[in-house]
């Protein structure tokens, strides 16, 4: 599928080494870059305004046109994968090919007139989960054109919200991680390069650089995107259609699960306590403990599903395995460190926030999945998946809080690993032309 | 036994040979009145009509077809039948969603209700939250019993609704979460002192709910039981027109609910229709399976929506029987009837309530006696032989 888009995230570049130093200053780093990506974005503002009338008259647009605000996205694109950490060199000014976190973009192709006439209102979803993903796309683009559209309030939210965004949030933690270890952590790179993956999509749709609607499928991570073993998984068979009714009415019928959610979580709370305490004296959650919160994290997954959308049928009460189409995989206990144990909770607090950012993303993954599903009678892959993997972490986190493993959630937004690829490892930065000052 | 039980509950303080008098009801409430109240409930009328119309048919066609739903769901057979239970009621919400706004207009045409279409819209919602909960409780209870007990559930079915009734009715008022806020009026409060010792009663809370800003309709009730006992009273009560002699005979109402114990026996009667008709539930429902299959819920829903409207007149008439003795030991206490008169006549007025209804409504909507009525048995009691 990824080869399929008009616009495709490249990331060239598997090392995660960072250099401390760089990282420490990377916001300071980046003010050169950002105020250029600001002028440069007033710029492809007024050009995409361009782009639209050619292609309100003549159903296309010009390529010297579509190269500009191309050049525009893919300068993005490397300034916030520099800023977010997703990459390390210093990224050039022009917005030239080969940045580690790169984007190609297709040459201008025929638009449909109408799609494009409308284009800042079809693109509205789109922008809504860029905002919650906050790939960062929106500091020198669309938070110009957001700003002739509603305001300088609308500004403001956008850049605002693009902060706050699961992206921000995996950059802040990764700073830290790469502060003290020199090098990113794998999954939250990944986490990071998707999220600007999609605002480069969603920002070349804005600026009519592709009549192409953005997906947020995780499998366009797939290919740059590692997912490592873990004793918690996500399967996902559900089938993506749906009963409108039960879409409509979807939030009221879980009322059910919400009140025995509620009651199972206080016997969760105990048992949780109990099964701390056991885990430092005897190394490992006895069994029984062990079923009881599975069977809490699964059940309370199989419930979230339910609601956002993400799983079409009315769950069970119980959370047994395999009962659902959106499921999750819980390996036996093993035996866990003590002082991790010890330390638990408060380790799981950066897992808890990014989780907490991602359950924004799976709200907003329901807002548009609500309205596609009642108009459809189903529901977008890629938003089911987004959903999915949403939830996955969740589940991960939740499984790490109970003890009911040791390794911390991974933040890799693909539901599937990637083949090994070894050509894509390890490709060398091209040479700066000559006179490429910058 | 449950006739025994009926005739228990049946006698009430007014005189069984109290014969109502006849009176001219322009003369009393005013022929522009009664004109206006009829034009705004005959539209009323129509709309619960085709709302009870709607209902029965959504509801037979999804007795026959809401088995497809089962579908949807990937819970055992009590979580599909709360599923099925839920979407039930979810599509006959939809389908009476223009009557009840249709409703709502009306009032809002004749200044009955200022709520906006907003605010009704989330309080229609809320509703249909509290039905949804309302409806997976009694599946989970139905259907648990009946996968336990088989056809025999019914009879101590019958009996946990009748104990959660209690069990609701005694909390109710502890629920309040400031709703209401106690009485502030030096000369209600020793009215309704004076009227709890003439009953006999022990202290019971008066309580005023703030409704002014959405309605200018009037109300007060009575619920509690026990030491939960409360009097509540709408604070459109509270001002002009009602005079202070009218809200005393409003007060000595609602305590006379208290001092006959109607709220308990309002649960005895409860029960006497829950018994029976948890059977022909059961009974009905024996084709599809029974009670503990998900396939017999849609079937339920209407063997239910049936009962309670074949129940109704006769559920309506024992609640006029209640009402009409409140009133008339109200009068008793107060030795008011002029009060009560002018009560009625503004409640014509604030409420728009026909005094004197078609026969056919008083059957199915009439909870109380008719304004008409209670005039007349204010005249009833100031005859020489009333008291």
């Amino acid at each position: 599928m990824p080869a399929e888009r008009p616009i495709r995230l490249v990331v060239r570049d598997d090392d995660l080494r960072r250099s401390r130093l760089t990282v420490f200053f990377r916001l300071f780093l980046a003010i050169p870059p950002l105020i250029w990506l600001t002028l440069w974005g007033i710029a492809a503002f007024v050009v995409a305004f361009l782009l639209w009338l050619a292609i309100l008259i003549e159903g296309k647009a010009p390529e010297i046109l579509h190269d500009f605000v191309a050049g525009y996205v893919r300068y993005a694109v490397h300034v916030y994968g520099y800023v977010l950490l997703a990459a390390d060199p210093y990224p050039w000014f022009r917005g030239r090919p080969g940045y580690p976190v790169d984007v190609e973009i297709d040459p201008p192709e025929r638009q449909s007139r109408w799609t494009a006439f409308f284009r800042l209102v079809l693109a509205l979803p789109a922008l809504l989960l860029a905002a919650a993903l906050g790939g960062g796309f929106y500091w020198g683009s669309t938070s110009s054109s957001w700003g002739t559209a509603g305001g300088e309030e609308d500004v403001l939210w956008s850049a605002g919200s693009s902060a706050a965004g699961v992206a921000a949030i995996a950059a802040f933690f990764a700073w830290f991680v790469a502060l003290v270890r020199g090098h990113a952590p794998r999954g939250l790179r990944d986490l990071i390069a998707y999220a600007i993956g999609y605002s480069a999509q969603t920002g070349g749709y804005l600026l009519l650089l592709t009549g192409r609607y953005p997906t947020s499928d995780p499998v366009l991570a797939q290919p740059f995107a590692d997912l490592p073993e873990h004793p918690v998984r996500i399967v996902v068979t559900d089938e993506l259609k749906r009963s409108r009714l039960t879409v409509f009415f979807r939030l009221f019928l879980a009322i059910p699960h919400f009140v025995w959610l509620a009651l199972w979580s206080i016997a969760t709370f105990f048992a949780a306590i109990a099964a701390w305490v056991a885990a430092l004296l005897i190394g490992r959650v006895p069994t029984v403990l062990h079923r009881f919160l599975a069977a809490y994290v699964r059940y309370a997954t199989h419930v979230f599903a339910y609601v956002y959308l993400v799983g079409r049928k009315f769950p069970g009460f119980t959370g047994r395995a395999g009962s659902y189409g959106v499921d999750v995989e819980i390996d036996p206990p093993t035996r866990q460190s003590r002082w991790k144990t010890f330390f638990r909770l408060f380790l799981a607090i950066p897992a808890l926030i990014i989780e907490g950012a991602l359950g924004g993303v799976l709200f907003v993954v329901a807002f548009l999945t609500w309205w596609y599903a009642l108009v459809r009678g189903r529901v977008p892959e890629g938003l089911r998946n987004l959903g999915a993997s949403c939830l996955r972490y969740s589940a991960q986190t939740y499984a790490y809080v109970f003890l009911l493993t040791g390794r911390y959630p991974y933040a890799s937004p693909v539901l599937a690993g990637r083949k090994p690829i070894a050509e894509q490892l390890a490709v060398p930065l091209p040479e700066p032309l000559p006179g490429d000052a910058f | 036994m449950l006739i025994v039980g009926a005739a228990l509950l049946l006698p009430t303080a007014v005189p069984d040979d109290l014969a109502l008098p006849s009176y001219d009801i322009a003369d009393v409430f005013g022929s522009a009145v009664i004109e206006k109240a009829r034009r705004y409930e005959r539209f009323l009328y129509a709309d619960w009509v085709l709302t009870e119309i709607t209902l029965l048919v959504v509801l037979w066609i999804y007795s026959r077809k809401g088995v497809a739903f089962m579908r949807e769901s990937a819970a055992g057979p009590i979580g599909t039948g709360m599923l099925l239970g839920m979407l039930g009621l979810a599509i006959v919400w939809l389908v009476q969603l223009p009557f009840r706004v249709a409703a709502h207009w009306w009032d809002r045409r004749y200044d009955v209700t200022d709520l906006d279409y907003l605010s009704w819209v989330f309080q229609d919602w809320g509703l249909l939250a509290g039905e949804f909960t309302s409806i997976c409780l009694a599946l989970l209870i139905v259907m648990g019993l009946a996968r336990w007990l088989g056809d025999h559930w019914w009879l101590p079915g019958a009996a946990v609704f009748v104990a959660i009734g209690a069990l609701f009715s005694f909390v109710a008022p502890y629920l309040d979460f400031g709703a209401t806020k106690p009485l502030d009026d030096p000369v209600l409060t020793e009215a309704a002192a004076q009227y709890e010792r003439d009953y006999g009663l022990a202290h019971i809370p008066l309580r005023v709910q703030e409704v002014s800003a959405d309605t200018d309709q009037a109300n007060a009730f009575a619920y509690g039981l026990g030491p939960s006992r409360r009097v509540v009273l709408w604070d459109t009560l509270l001002y002009e027109p009602f005079t202070q002699g009218e809200q005393k005979v409003v007060l000595a109402h609602e305590l006379a609910h208290h001092s006959s114990e109607h709220l308990p026996k309002g649960i005895g009667w409860f029960a006497i229709f829950a018994i029976p008709g948890a059977w022909i539930l059961m009974r009905t429902t024996r084709r599809r399976g029974g009670m503990g299959r998900a396939e017999a819920v849609p079937l339920a829903l209407l063997v239910v929506a049936v009962l309670q409207l074949a129940a109704s007149p006769a559920q309506n008439w024992i609640s006029r029987r209640m009402e009409a003795e409140a009133d008339w030991k109200a009068l008793e206490v107060t030795r008011d009837p002029a009060s009560l008169e002018m009560l009625m006549v503004n409640f014509s007025r604030t409420s728009l309530g026909d005094p004197d209804p078609p026969g056919w409504t008083q059957l199915f909507l009439g909870t109380h006696p008719t304004l008409a009525d209670r005039v007349a048995m204010a005249h009833a009691w100031n005859e020489p032989a009333g008291h």
